[in-house]
């Protein structure tokens, strides 16, 4: 049974398609990587999934309910979670309070202006266990625009993964680390997507074909490939659009 | 919590002693002002330090709660309506609230400019009605009234300023609470995080525009009991309460007394009320020494007074206050006969009478000497100024830095490594 469902997405900026026809079942519980050249469209393929973007034409669907024209937050609620490319925090607010409102929603708060959030134990203990969990618990109380670039990456994603949502939208989790840096980044995604379905856009090869369940090869707006790692290594279209690209470069 | 506690119930035993302390007809009615300038800059913080919303027209609030409150003053004086004057405030704060889920609804789509460009055209657009629609605003005489009409409250009748400001001690004291409260609130903090950054929240589930129209109607409903108790204090509510002096006024509190602190802007309501008050009995001049004060915090001090004073904490922690009184002497000394010298001649550049007495001294603004005294004090305190300020910053680093024996996490730039990414890596 898949989880999410696109049929025929298609994605126009002005003149131009950017996607161009997308159709992609992903299952409860994989791990899928969308891999592609620059400018192929896989930051965009995120954006009309999450609800920053909203579709030309085609149908998305999430848990058998559309969502492609429902407003980011909706689509949040609905327990699909993302995190960005380009980190994207609460910057004067302090790391805890960055996770603590991450948690909010999902824990029935709504709007609330008459509960008092320092004597809600069970939201307290929770942020502060996503906190242990990410490795950011000594930092609690900085600002998490001071944090350490690293650090920082593992905020955002702690921001995505707060709210328990079913599924996880990663966009490029290790860009611009270091190989150290990098590899304890994946540990820590392996370790809190467990049992989560997990989508990410990454260019790092070792890592994607390390971690995916199954590769979608994204080129020019369309998928011209959707198989386990080792087929779609062995793929000739995509050897030729692609990875070949790679190797010569 | 204790620590809380001790410092609410200072705050409300402060409010109590100060008419004991000063008893001048004076000081209360500065007091009294004060109340409500708290009460109206706080509201106005709700919006740009903690929603992130600049807004150019906040005073509509005010002046409507304001304009509604003298209304039912007038009602219960001709006995149309039986109201207690110790709730006219609430009226004032319910107009407040009613127009500002009216305004709310279509200006808080969106934050930035388009938000503060919507919030002037309000701003303008109810302060040039308010000369049209003289039934209610009362054209440019404005609405007057008495609160003297209403039952006694434990045999008082408001007759006094003395009477007033426990009414609005106690006023203000409530809203200051409510508006602290409303930080530690899912809706309050969501403020921040969509001030800070208004697109991750949507991803966190939250609607930005939603929070935003929040906190707008909390600000209004502050600012509608800022704008009764105006009334009740005034007697009178005139077009000058909603137009866009009044609101320039209550950012320039805000800004002054610090948008990051909730403590800041109350602050600035204070510094800015005794500017306000007493500086304006003893020059025509205040409104320029006001402007400056706004430019030079702007330019020196971006996170205001209170900033300034939280500044401060770290030298305080590490027990090097010490280091900074030599040179904070040494550098007033200059500044002050800087300022004062600078001031000297703007005063005497604005008198028209020849003869000018400025702090005891008699100067004469037609004569070249008093200019050649006045200027030649300026340079040299100025060039004085020069050698004393970079001893001042290097008294401000030495007494931000740890000394080497002890080290901290807070202080030295290295963060500590990463507990669980150091056991992957294993």
């Amino acid at each position: 049974m898949s989880i999410l469902s696109l049929q025929n997405v298609t994605k126009k900026f002005g003149q131009t398609e950017i996607i161009r026809g997308v159709s992609l079942d992903i299952r409860q519980g994989e791990k899928h990587a969308i891999i592609g050249p620059n400018g192929a469209g896989k930051s965009t393929l995120f954006h009309l999934i999450s609800g920053r973007y909203s579709v030309s034409s085609g149908t998305i669907h999430f848990k058998g309910a559309p969502i492609h024209n429902k407003a980011p937050y909706e689509i949040a609620r609905l327990g699909l979670a993302r995190s960005f490319q380009v980190t994207n925090i609460f910057p004067l607010m302090s790391v805890f309070e960055n996770i603590r409102c991450a948690l909010l929603w999902s824990m029935g708060y709504k709007y609330s202006f008459w509960s008092m959030l320092g004597k809600q134990t069970e939201l307290n203990d929770k942020a502060d266990h996503t906190l242990t969990e990410i490795g950011l618990y000594d930092r609690r109380n900085f600002p998490a625009g001071e944090l350490a670039y690293a650090e920082q990456r593992a905020l955002e994603l702690g921001v995505a993964i707060a709210s328990g949502a079913e599924m996880i939208l990663l966009d490029e989790p290790v860009a611009g680390m270091s190989l150290s840096e990098a590899r304890n980044a994946v540990a820590l995604i392996n370790k809190i997507t467990e049992g989560k379905t997990l989508i990410m856009v990454e260019h790092d090869m070792n890592i994607v074909f390390d971690m995916a369940d199954r590769i979608s090869v994204l080129v020019y707006g369309e998928i011209i490939a959707c198989d386990s790692p080792a087929n779609v290594r062995s793929n000739a279209k995509v050897q030729e659009a692609y990875l070949g690209e790679v190797a010569s470069a | 919590m204790i620590k809380q506690l001790t410092i609410w119930l200072l705050f409300a035993a402060t409010l109590l002693i100060l008419p004991e302390i000063f008893d001048s007809l004076l000081a209360i009615s500065i007091f009294n002002q004060m109340a409500i300038m708290i009460v109206f800059a706080l509201s106005y913080n709700m919006l740009l330090g903690q929603g992130g919303m600049l807004s150019f027209g906040h005073a509509v609030y005010f002046g409507l709660g304001g304009f509604l409150a003298v209304h039912v003053l007038r009602m219960v004086e001709y006995e149309s309506i039986m109201m207690s004057t110790t709730l006219v405030p609430l009226v004032g704060g319910v107009f407040g609230l009613l127009a500002a889920i009216f305004i709310g609804s279509f200006s808080t789509r969106k934050a930035g400019t388009v938000f503060a460009m919507i919030s002037l055209g309000i701003g303008e657009l109810v302060a040039a009605s308010s000369l049209i629609l003289v039934s209610f605003f009362g054209g440019e005489a404005g609405i007057s009234g008495d609160r003297t009409f209403g039952p006694p409250l434990f045999g008082i009748e408001f007759t006094q300023d003395l009477h007033i400001y426990y009414l609005g001690a106690v006023w203000m004291f409530v809203s200051v609470l409510l508006m602290y409260l409303f930080t530690k609130t899912p809706a309050g903090r969501m403020a921040n995080a969509v001030r800070d950054n208004p697109e991750r929240a949507e991803f966190i589930g939250y609607s930005a525009r939603k929070v935003r129209f929040i906190s707008f109607c909390a600000a209004g409903l502050f600012a509608g009991i800022a704008g009764g108790l105006f009334a009740v204090n005034y007697e009178i509510v005139t077009e000058e309460n909603l137009n866009a002096v009044t609101s320039g006024r209550v950012l320039l509190m805000a800004y002054i007394g610090g948008l990051g602190f909730f403590i800041g802007p109350i602050i600035g309501a204070i510094v800015l009320t005794l500017v306000n008050s007493v500086l304006s009995n003893y020059t025509e001049l205040w409104m320029l020494y006001l402007g400056i004060m706004f430019v030079l915090t702007v330019m020196f001090l971006p996170r205001g007074l209170a900033g300034f004073l939280m500044m401060h904490r770290l030298p305080w922690h590490l027990g090097k206050t010490r280091l900074l009184i030599r040179p904070y002497v040494l550098t007033a000394l200059p500044a002050s006969i800087f300022l004062l010298s600078l001031i000297g001649m703007l005063e005497m550049a604005h008198s028209s009478a020849a003869e000018f007495v400025y702090l005891g001294m008699t100067f004469n603004s037609s004569g070249i000497g008093s200019w050649i005294i006045l200027s030649t004090l300026t340079a040299a305190s100025f060039f004085a100024l020069r050698l004393t300020l970079p001893q001042l910053r290097a008294a401000w680093t030495a007494a931000n830095t740890q000394s080497a024996l002890k080290p901290s996490t807070a202080a030295n730039g290295n963060p500590p490594l990463n507990p669980s990414l150091k056991e992957s890596s294993n």
